[in-house]
Order: C-alpha cells, then sequence, then structure tokens
C-alpha cells in the first residue's frame, strides 16, 4: 500500500465490478481499518493454513486401511483440549483489542471545522452547509441525484455520478451529520471509511478528514425502496482555496 | 377369555385424547375474532358486532372445552399422576411464555421513559401528562392484590389440609379483592386526564395496565371456576389441578402488578 | 451549481481567523448527535428568555444548535414555540 501510492498516482475511489479489495483510502479512517484489516488477515492466513493441514493429515494419516487399529479407549485428552479452547479465546482477545481502539477513535469527532447535514430521501440525498451563512441568513442547500444512464458523459461513472457532488475541503476536520426524511437510509462511502445509518428523527455524525484531492463514490447502504441502488454519493476533497471559491459562487448564485 | 379382559385395561399412565371439535371450533372463533377486529380497527362499517360476535364465539367454546377437560379429570378419571405432571407442566410453560409478554411491554416502556425523544422534550413524564399519583389509588390497588394473595394461599392450604370452609370463604375473598381492584382500575382510567392516544407516555400506561386488567379479570374467571369446583365437591386435598394453576396464575398476576407498581406508576411519576 | 469555479490570478484572497463552536462536548459523545442538536436549540431560548436577545454569551447556543440542527427540525420547533406547544417550559 505504502509503495503503492509512491509508484502509481491512480487511485481507486469508485467500486469496481469484482472489486473484492478495498478501495484505496483517502482517510486517516480508512487508514486504520486497512491496517486492521491487513494484520488480522496475515494472522488468519496462517491459522487457517495450519487448521486446514492439520485437518487433512488427520484424514490421510488415519484412514481405517491405513491404521487399523482403532483407540477405542482415547477419546479425550483433557490438555489438549483446554489448548485449542483458550488460544482461540486469546486470539479473539487480540483481534478484539485494536479493534475497539480503532471504532472509538473513529467515533470521536473532536473538533471539526465545519459541519456537512446529509439527508436521505426516497431517492435521492440532499445536502445542507449551516455554517456558512449570507446576509439573508440563508445557507447552501442543494438536492444530489443520480446521473442517468441516458446522460453520462465520457469516463463517468454509470450509477455512480450525480448532478451535485458535496464538495469539502481537504485536510479539513468534517463534521457529516447525518439523517433521513423517509425511510431508514444509510450514508457509506468505502474510500473514507464512513457508513451510517441515517433515521428519520435522529442525527449521526461521522467525522471526515479528506488527505487528497479526490472524487469518493458510495452508495445508500440500507435498503429504502425500489430505487435504492440509484441514490449514490459522490463526495469532491478540493483545496480549502478552491472550497471557498465554490462556497462564494453557491452563496452569490 | 384372559385376551378379552386384557384389552380392557391401559398399559400406560396417559391420557389419549379422544376426537373433539374444540380445537377447530376455536381456531375458526379466533379467526373471525382476529378478521373482524383488523376490520373494525379500519373503520369498517358494522364490524363492533362481528367483533362482540367473535368474542363471545371465543368463550362460548373455550367454555365448552374446558367443561370436556373437568368432565375428564374430575368424572372419567383420565388426570392420572403421569397426566397433572404434564398438565402442571404446561401451565409452567404458559406463565413463562406470558412472563416474556410482559417482558417486552415493559421493554417498550423502558426504551421510551430512559431516554426520552426529543419530540417529548426529552423528559419522562412527557410535559402535559399529568401521571397518576402513585400513593392514591394505585397504593390501595396494591395492598388489595396482595391481600388477595394472601387470602388465595390462606384458601390454598386450607383445601390441603382439608378444611372446606377456609377453602371457600379464603377463595370468596379473592375474588371479591380482585373484582374490587378491577373496579378501582375503571375508576382510575375513567378519571386520567390522558388517553391512550397521547404521547407513547399513554400508549405505554394504557398497554401496560391495561394488559394487565385484562389478565386479573382473566385471573378472577380461573379462581371463580375453582370456587365453584370446591362448592360442586370437585377438588380434594391431593387432586385439585385446575384451581392450583389458578392460583399460580393469579400469583404471576400479583407480580406483574409489583412490577407494573414500582416502574410505570412510582418510577415513572 | 457542480463545478468548481476557476480562481482569477489577479484576485487577492484574504483569509480571516474562524472559530467553529459546534466542537466536542462531553455530554454527547455518540455517534447520536440527536441530543445535542435538541439540548442547544433549548438552552438558547432558555437563555434569552432569561436574559435578553442581546446577551452575547448566549450566542454560543444559536450557533450550536444552527450548526447541528437540519432546518426542518428549527423550522418546526419555531413554529410549536410560536404556537405554544413546544414540550418544553423555556421560562422555567
Amino acid at each position: 500500500m505504502f509503495l503503492h501510492n509512491y509508484i502509481s498516482k491512480l487511485q481507486l475511489d469508485a467500486p469496481t465490478p469484482w472489486g473484492l479489495f478495498f478501495q484505496d483510502s483517502a482517510s486517516p479512517q480508512m487508514e486504520g481499518i486497512e491496517e486492521l484489516h491487513n494484520n488480522i488477515m496475515f494472522y488468519l492466513a496462517i491459522i487457517l493454513f495450519t487448521v486446514t493441514w492439520m485437518m487433512i493429515s488427520m484424514i490421510r494419516n488415519f484412514l481405517a486401511n491405513k491404521s487399523p487399529i482403532a483407540h477405542k479407549y482415547m477419546n479425550h485428552g483433557t490438555l489438549i483440549e483446554l489448548i485449542w479452547t483458550i488460544s482461540p479465546a486469546f486470539i479473539l482477545i487480540l483481534i478484539a483489542f485494536p479493534s475497539f481502539k480503532l471504532l472509538y477513535l473513529m467515533d470521536e469527532v473532536m473538533d471539526p471545522s465545519l459541519v456537512v447535514y446529509a439527508e436521505g430521501h426516497q431517492w435521492y440525498w440532499s445536502y445542507q452547509y449551516p455554517d456558512f451563512t449570507n446576509e439573508d441568513d440563508e445557507f447552501i442547500e442543494f438536492d444530489s441525484y443520480i446521473v442517468p444512464e441516458s446522460d453520462l458523459e465520457e469516463g463517468q461513472f454509470r450509477m455512480l455520478e450525480v448532478d451535485n457532488r458535496v464538495i469539502i475541503p481537504e485536510l479539513t476536520h468534517t463534521r457529516i451529520v447525518i439523517s433521513a426524511a423517509d425511510v431508514i437510509h444509510s450514508y457509506a462511502c468505502p474510500s473514507l471509511g464512513i457508513k451510517a445509518d441515517a433515521y428519520p428523527g435522529r442525527l449521526n455524525q461521522a467525522s471526515v478528514y479528506i488527505n487528497r484531492p479526490g472524487t469518493f463514490f458510495g452508495q445508500c447502504s440500507e435498503i429504502c425502496g425500489i430505487l435504492h441502488s440509484s441514490m449514490p454519493i459522490a463526495i469532491q476533497s478540493v483545496s480549502i482555496k478552491d472550497f471557498l471559491l465554490w462556497l462564494r459562487e453557491q452563496m452569490e448564485g | 377369555m384372559i385376551y378379552k379382559s386384557k384389552s380392557n385395561f391401559q398399559n400406560h399412565p396417559f391420557h389419549l385424547v379422544s376426537p373433539s371439535p374444540w380445537p377447530l371450533f376455536t381456531s375458526l372463533s379466533l379467526f373471525i375474532l382476529t378478521t373482524a377486529t383488523v376490520l373494525f380497527m379500519h373503520g369498517f362499517q358494522g364490524f363492533q358486532y362481528l367483533v362482540a360476535l367473535a368474542v363471545f364465539n371465543v368463550i362460548y367454546v373455550m367454555a365448552l372445552w374446558f367443561r370436556d377437560v373437568i368432565s375428564e379429570g374430575t368424572y372419567l378419571g383420565n388426570h392420572t399422576n403421569a397426566v397433572q405432571k404434564g398438565l402442571n407442566l404446561g401451565v409452567g410453560l404458559f406463565i413463562i411464555s406470558e412472563v416474556f409478554f410482559f417482558l417486552a411491554i415493559f421493554w417498550a416502556f423502558f426504551h421510551s421513559a430512559i431516554s426520552p425523544s426529543v419530540e417529548l422534550g426529552a423528559q419522562w413524564p412527557p410535559l402535559g401528562i399529568q401521571a397518576v399519583n402513585p400513593f392514591e389509588l394505585p397504593l390501595l390497588n396494591t395492598i388489595l392484590l396482595l391481600s388477595s394473595g394472601v387470602t388465595i394461599t390462606y384458601a390454598h392450604h386450607s383445601l390441603i389440609q382439608g378444611n372446606r370452609k377456609g377453602a371457600l370463604y379464603g377463595t370468596v375473598v379473592t375474588i371479591i379483592l380482585a373484582v374490587i381492584f378491577t373496579f378501582f382500575q375503571g375508576v382510575e382510567y375513567s378519571v386520567s386526564s390522558f388517553t391512550i392516544s397521547d404521547s407513547v407516555y399513554g400508549s405505554c400506561f394504557y398497554f401496560g395496565t391495561g394488559f394487565h386488567g385484562l389478565h386479573v379479570i382473566i385471573g378472577t374467571a380461573f379462581l371463580a371456576v375453582g370456587l365453584w369446583r370446591l362448592a360442586a365437591y370437585h377438588l380434594t386435598d391431593h387432586h385439585h389441578l385446575g384451581y392450583e394453576s389458578g392460583i399460580l396464575y393469579w400469583h404471576f398476576v400479583d407480580v406483574v402488578w409489583l412490577f407494573l407498581y414500582i416502574s410505570v406508576y412510582y418510577w415513572g411519576y | 451549481m457542480g463545478a468548481i469555479p476557476e480562481a482569477d490570478p489577479d484576485e487577492v484572497l484574504e483569509t480571516k481567523p474562524f472559530k467553529f463552536v459546534t466542537g466536542y462536548d462531553a455530554r454527547f459523545p455518540q455517534q447520536n448527535q440527536t441530543k445535542h442538536c435538541w439540548q442547544n436549540y433549548v438552552d438558547y431560548y432558555k437563555c434569552t428568555t432569561a436574559k435578553g436577545e442581546d446577551f452575547r454569551p448566549c450566542k454560543q447556543f444559536y450557533h450550536a444548535f444552527r450548526s447541528l440542527c437540519p432546518k426542518a427540525w428549527t423550522d418546526r420547533w419555531d413554529g410549536q414555540r410560536e404556537a405554544g406547544n413546544f414540550p418544553v417550559h423555556l421560562d422555567k
């Protein structure tokens, strides 16, 4: 991953067909998730190999025709049973501790610099930027609909592109407040490592800190009706300067 | 000859029930009851009469069924010790299922009351709800129900010791206390300032106390049947399973009230 | 909407210090922020009821709920306050 970041300028920020692996991370949270995952997977592979090897060799070496003597009275062994019960418990504890640490780190929204409010509707997301108001006390507010297949331009993602992307400044702590207007939706973006259910009447928060420019795609992740698949999420991170220019245009326009 | 007389004896203690129409009739009555209730609640005209008819039908079929069970147990001698064991187990499991039914109601209450939503002003009881003072009628009702627990225990012990008069009077007093309790709950409902549709407070309150009240009425009927069978010499000091089940049920209703009183009335005041 | 506008190379952009008020609140450490928004809304109107509209410290609550609460929510609560059926006594 580390090397990859240096070799390649191309980053994977959108789902791909048969994309079994993670998209490239764009936030410390996602980096934490990936690191935890890779760590656990390393030991998991060792365990899987060891256990499978033991099972197969048991089956191979103790077939009835190979080993005609049946051990009639050897039907349990307290020591080995203790070992194979307690050691998995320890492994689970070793997995649990970094998991919880990461979970609570991700939960924390310590000192955000701005709030983006995302609201799920059947079937689109709408956004508010309540921290920036003009003289009439109005703030930026827009709906974000999917771009239908017939309107797609060259290079745009089918079922992922939206007409109005969420613009978030890079290297800025952002609190995304998530709610819904009708049924339960879920706001998710794999590259940023966020996924939070959107409930009517409840505000959930997620912390976002995007560490590189780019456009990150996600999808509604709680089945919400027939067009559940047609309310994608597109988050674009820009430099602070570009963000301010965008803000000004929004406020004036 | 020897083969003929052997066939007259059953070589196991269990009761193999004979064909009966009541399961089918009960099912049909319950089906009509649920259908009619749903349609009535959706505002279909005249369905309240079908609901009433279906309630009557359910109770009527149950009465006929229980009459048959009484005949089997008391007159036909089908309720051997082994059968009584099974019936007791069934009653116990039924009461456990009832416990979980009330657990769900209490769960709904605590879910709403421990962390009241912002729509209620984040407070319990919500603004505008004048909760029932737990030290007025509810306290009297608690005393009534606890006393009824004492009198029914007196009646039970009297029956076991062969004291017919004590058993009869104890049961009569219990039923009187139960009827007074139900009457007072009715009084409380009629004077309370909120209804079942007044926020989740009203819903939880009437959901809990209403189902408890229904169980009190059922328990009273249960004990009343026991009283009648006591008076009709159905029960003996060793065989009074229906009566004992009624007592167990009554204690269950009593305990539910204590939990209701402590959490819904006292803690939620 | 949508595209990021081109910057005018001649324009001098000035950055001003900016302090955001709705940071961490130890009363609401969870993901669920419903009551974080609600409590600040209630506190603001309790504050202005007690101290008057011009009492500056009240503004802190205003900025907090303004930042956290969806507009539709505060509009509904404003309506309830005007109609007199807001579920909290703001003068107590």
